[in-house]
């Protein structure tokens, strides 16, 4: 509070109370306090002669005598009777202005012919970003109530703006409601952000913090991406045109890069960023043509003005508002950590669907391990085998041809996969040792199947083999898919 | 053939692993071809992550040349300072 302290503020107890204190500028500062105008009785006689005596003039005949305070009461309530008088924006120019030691702020508003005294309460004040300043037009909210004690209205200030504050208010709703009839501001123009960009463009001042926090962010973020800077200047009256013609490179380049064949280095997505400032100052991003060049640019487009509480036209013409200038660069790209959980998972996957497809064709081999223990003892396979004779040979040559394609194709993936996926390969390779005999559980039914025949001596059983073990005249049995037949052979056709 | 995997930028080596992956998950293929799927989508999966790891934002800026063709040319120092509204 001491830094509004006025100069003229008188040490210690010599100081009187706020509502004491000179709050408009003509009441010259020698002038007595202002005097009841209603003499006061002094003695009986004189309250004799003023009185006039109950009986001898009706009451209704009688002046009506009202005391200080009654009066300041009438007036007091007709004040705040009037509606218009409760919520009042006064504009004027701020004449002297005194803080009391409580905090409370005492000023008048003039203009060229009239003057309201003001008073501004501590709280209020101190929330506050503007203070009013002797000389300065200003705009003051607030209610109209008489002070008792002195005897004068005043405005009992709620707020205070810079005059011309409610020009650009209204110049900007006005704009606002324009260019939302156009439908510039649609949610359905609105474009999505590309997931992860290879290339930002940058709108913004290259001196400012703006920049540097952009930088920083999606270097730390995305350091993937290339960052492209269109300079320009965000405040001052050049600003738009500055801004408009640096949205206009980035296009334009953009552009340049498809046309060149390296569709790689065009920007996709584009920032248009300032920092925060004063209304003024964020003023150019309410400009039409600002605007208008932002709802034009072919790339999505995040603005950040500001902080948080501004808003601008630029905000709504945006693709994405972003609530500060680093915000819009974190929108704008993804976080490498949680980019790199996600690939995390990726690998969890290929090595999980891996161990699938090798554990699978393991277990193919074990069920036909199983299978060849099932035909154990030994001489149930020998004679299996004495059955199927040299009719299986054929299928088993390619059975064989299989199960070593599958056998050395484990091999080459055992060798890969090593390193990264612990998997043993070597139960299988056990079971593939035992592939050969596995045949056996094809039986020969298989190959009768497809029209070969197994040919045996009638005699002793015998499956023949050479031409020259059944001489003419041998008793054979033929034995077809289903069912066998008698012969008699008419020996080798051509000498063994 | 596929495309030298050192080549591919982050997306395109993700997008070709996230494929991979779902084509493995399918199944189907032979034994032959799901190594070699899973092979390549472990060099995949490490041309993403050096990546990742290694990257290092390029920051440029772009300069109008006489006859308005545009150039972005290359930014190191962390604060050059800039007029504005130029190139």
């Amino acid at each position: 509070m001491s830094r509004r302290d006025p100069p003229s503020a008188r040490p210690g107890g010599d100081e009187p109370p706020d509502w004491a204190l000179p709050s408009w500028d003509a009441l010259p500062e020698d002038e007595p306090a202002p005097r009841a105008t209603r003499p006061v009785p002094a003695t009986e006689t004189s309250e004799a002669l003023i009185r006039p005596r109950p009986g001898l003039i009706p009451d209704q005949f009688r002046p009506a005598i009202l005391g200080v305070t009654e009066v300041t009461h009438v007036i007091r309530d007709a004040v705040r009777a009037d509606e218009r008088l409760r919520d009042v924006w006064v504009e004027g120019e701020v004449g002297r202005v005194t803080i009391s030691s409580a905090g409370h702020a005492y000023f008048t508003l003039k203009d060229e012919r009239s003057q309201l005294s003001c008073i501004w309460f501590r709280d209020d004040r101190l929330v506050s970003p503007f203070e009013p300043r002797t000389g300065l037009r200003v705009v003051a909210h607030g209610r109209i109530d008489v002070f008792d004690q002195q005897g004068v209205y005043q405005l009992y200030v709620s707020s205070v703006q810079p005059a011309g504050f409610g020009d650009l208010a209204l110049r900007f709703e006005e704009l606002k409601a324009r260019l939302a009839a156009e439908g510039l501001f649609d949610a359905a123009r609105k474009r999505p952000l590309p997931l992860r960009p290879a290339v930002i463009a940058v709108a913004t001042s290259a001196s400012g913090a703006v920049w540097h926090d952009i930088r920083h962010v999606l270097e730390r973020r995305w350091p993937l991406a290339e960052v492209v800077l269109a300079a320009c200047q965000v405040q001052g009256e050049p600003a738009p045109t500055s801004i408009v013609a640096a949205l206009a490179r980035i296009a334009r380049y953009a552009e340049g890069c498809v046309a060149a064949g390296r569709p790689a280095d065009a920007p996709v997505v584009t920032i248009l960023a300032r920092g925060g400032g004063s209304l003024e100052d964020l003023w150019s991003f309410n400009d039409e043509r600002v605007v208008r060049a932002i709802v034009a640019h072919p790339l999505p487009l995040v603005c950040a003005v500001g902080h948080e509480t501004d808003v601008t036209l630029a905000d709504f013409a945006a693709d994405v508002r972003a609530p500060t200038p680093s915000a819009a660069a974190e929108i704008v790209v993804p976080d490498r950590v949680q980019v790199a959980a996600g690939l995390a998972a990726e690998a969890q996957r290929l090595t999980g669907v891996a161990q699938r497809t090798v554990s699978a064709a393991r277990r193919e081999l074990d069920a036909e391990r199983r299978a060849l223990d099932g035909l154990r003892p030994a001489d149930r396979l020998a004679q299996a085998r004495e059955r199927a004779g040299v009719l299986l040979d054929r299928a088993t040559r390619t059975v064989l041809e299989q199960l070593g394609m599958a056998r050395a194709a484990e091999q080459r993936a055992e060798a890969r996969l090593r390193p990264i996926v612990a998997i043993r390969l070597g139960a299988a390779h056990a079971s593939l040792d035992a592939g050969a005999a596995a045949l056996a559980v094809l039986g020969p039914q298989a190959t009768l199947d497809r029209g070969y025949a197994i040919v045996r001596r009638s005699d002793d059983g015998r499956i023949l083999r050479r031409a020259d073990d059944a001489r003419a005249g041998v008793m054979l049995t033929i034995r077809l898919a289903a069912g066998e037949l008698g012969a008699t052979s008419d020996g080798p056709l051509e000498p063994g | 053939m596929p495309p030298d995997i050192a080549n591919l930028t982050f997306d395109e080596a993700l997008a070709e692993l996230q494929r991979t992956v779902a084509e493995l998950e399918a199944g189907g293929g032979p034994l032959e071809a799901s190594i070699a799927g899973y092979e390549r989508g472990v060099a995949l999966h490490e041309r993403c992550a050096v990546l990742l790891a290694d990257a290092e934002l390029r920051v440029r800026r772009l300069v109008e040349r006489a006859g308005g063709a545009l150039e972005a040319v290359e930014l190191r120092s962390d604060d050059e300072a800039l007029p504005d509204g130029q190139g």
